[in-house]
């Protein structure tokens, strides 16, 4: 049993507001559509709710990636966020990056999503809720490979899949404590099973996964990943867009990992030449280890990219393996440890 | 020997075990190929893949990392992350056909012998393998 509200797409409106001015949150930060486009919107004063949008399967960026270094102590952030990036807020959270107490997570239901420019041009034909494909324009990488697409991380869950209407799911105590807050809901106790289609969700994730592997072997030797990173420019921007590279100081922003000048012309005159900028490959692949555990398979980092890497393979494809070496789903389960901060003593032998 | 291809191995080895198991493979005049070049550093934990990516960038044909037996840790659990670790490193690696240049192996001080077996091995090894392509090329 759990305690819900059914409210329909048109009650979520209140429902922002609700939680606004009722004070069980501080500020709410929910995507709204501005134009023919999503925008994600930090909102303070319950009036300024106009075009509340959070089923629309627009994809720009992680909105977690704004939250890190969420570290204040006495105010209470909502935040209507996409599974994936509520996933992200929880790796965070386990990272000291965010204080869960300053934190409202609502996680939604999303069937997938597109490019926020391709959205954006095809506004009309896709509207503000995915149903079925739609003809032309294709669904990100990343989301073809998506486990986890219900709205079920965090304190709060707005459901609509396998459902009659939308749905408020209380998670956990403080997701229900938030919604007794809001005035004119009736909450009710209820049996929601979503478990065959969580099923079906992980065997269509587990297909679109499998397709990205075949994509992968493109780049199974070095020779051939250093040639797709040809058109790297190293401007970093995957590493600025992504939500769990959090590092303050950043090995690739220090004289050893950015090397100018006479640095640089010291390497060139032991290896007898450089590309400039240089490390390109150097950077990927520690960036590809260094989110490896954390890596929420979002795919901010191919969006990211101005170039058009298909940087969904060489991080979260590759993440995925080995989150399978150690059984980890990254930002599902805030007491797991992260696996690389906790080990067990008879393991992984043979290395 | 002649135009033998001679690969270039960087071993990373723990002060407490490995380095101390290295260097009675010296003392006990065991005979193993020099292709190692050792590197000391005071624990198996303190091994930064980023070492190792570093190194294989640069066109290092392996990378061998030796630690104290799980359990045998001067520092008692430095050795239990550092394999999580380089079973991540690898497992991201072998995406990209450079897992099999990189190893980790538990060396104990009285170890030499098994040192010097292991060092050939991975020579021999690297050997088959061929040299790393990245050597030649601007990275």
């Amino acid at each position: 049993m759990v305690k819900c509200v059914e409210v329909g797409d048109a009650g979520l409106n209140d429902l922002f507001k609700g939680l606004l001015s009722s004070g069980a949150v501080d500020g709410l930060v929910v995507p709204q559509k501005s134009g023919k486009s999503v925008i994600y919107t930090l909102i303070a004063d319950p009036e300024k709710i106009k075009n509340p949008v959070p089923f629309a399967p627009s994809f720009g960026f992680n909105a977690a990636n704004s939250l890190r270094k969420w570290l204040i102590e006495d105010k209470i952030l909502g935040v209507v966020f996409k599974p994936c990036e509520a996933r992200a807020v929880n790796e965070l959270i386990k990272l000291e990056q965010i204080n869960p107490d300053a934190i409202l997570l609502i996680s939604v239901d999303c069937e997938g999503t597109f490019k926020n420019e391709d959205y954006t041009a095809n506004a009309d034909k896709i509207g503000d809720k995915l149903t079925g494909n739609i003809e032309g324009v294709e669904l990100r990488a990343a989301c073809t490979m998506c486990e986890t697409k219900l709205g079920e991380i965090g304190d709060l869950g707005i459901a609509y899949m396998g459902l009659g209407g939308t749905t408020v799911i209380a998670l956990n105590d403080k997701g229900e404590a938030a919604l007794s807050k809001v005035e004119g809901l009736a909450i009710e106790d209820k049996e929601i099973d979503r478990s065959s289609l969580k099923a079906e969700i992980k065997s269509a994730g587990s297909a679109g996964r499998e397709t990205l592997k075949k994509e992968l072997e493109r780049v199974n030797e070095p020779l051939k990943l250093l040639e797709v990173l040809n058109d790297c420019i190293v401007c970093k921007n995957c590493r600025d867009m992504c939500p769990v590279c959090y590092c303050k100081e950043c090995f690739f922003e220090q004289p050893l990992g950015n090397p100018h000048g006479g640095d640089l012309l010291h390497i060139a005159d032991t290896r007898g030449d450089v590309r400039i900028p240089p490390y390109s490959l150097f950077y990927h692949l520690t960036r590809a280890y260094h989110v490896c555990v954390t890596c929420v398979s979002c795919g901010a980092c191919e969006d990211a990219c101005p170039k058009g890497l298909p940087l969904t393979l060489i991080y979260p494809v590759v993440a995925k393996n080995v989150q399978d070496v150690f059984e980890y789903v990254p930002g599902t389960d805030l007491e797991e440890p992260l696996p690389l901060t906790t080990y067990e003593e008879d393991e992984l032998e043979p290395r | 020997m002649g135009d033998e291809f001679e690969p270039k191995i960087l071993g990373f080895t723990c002060n407490w075990c490995t380095y101390a198991g290295a260097d009675l493979a010296g003392t006990s005049r065991i005979q193993y190929p020099p292709n190692i070049r050792i590197i000391r550093v005071m624990c198996s934990g303190r091994m930064d893949p980023l070492f190792v990516i570093k190194a294989l960038t640069n066109g290092a044909d392996g990378v061998f990392m030796g630690g104290c037996h799980p359990g045998d840790c001067h520092y008692t659990k430095g050795n239990y992350y550092a394999r999580r670790r380089i079973v991540a490193l690898r497992e991201v690696l072998k995406a990209f056909g450079l897992d099999e240049r990189v190893r980790l192996r538990w060396i104990s001080a009285s170890e030499g012998p098994q040192f010097a077996e292991e060092v050939t091995k991975m020579v021999e090894d690297m050997k088959k393998l061929g040299p790393n392509p990245l050597k030649e090329e601007t990275v």
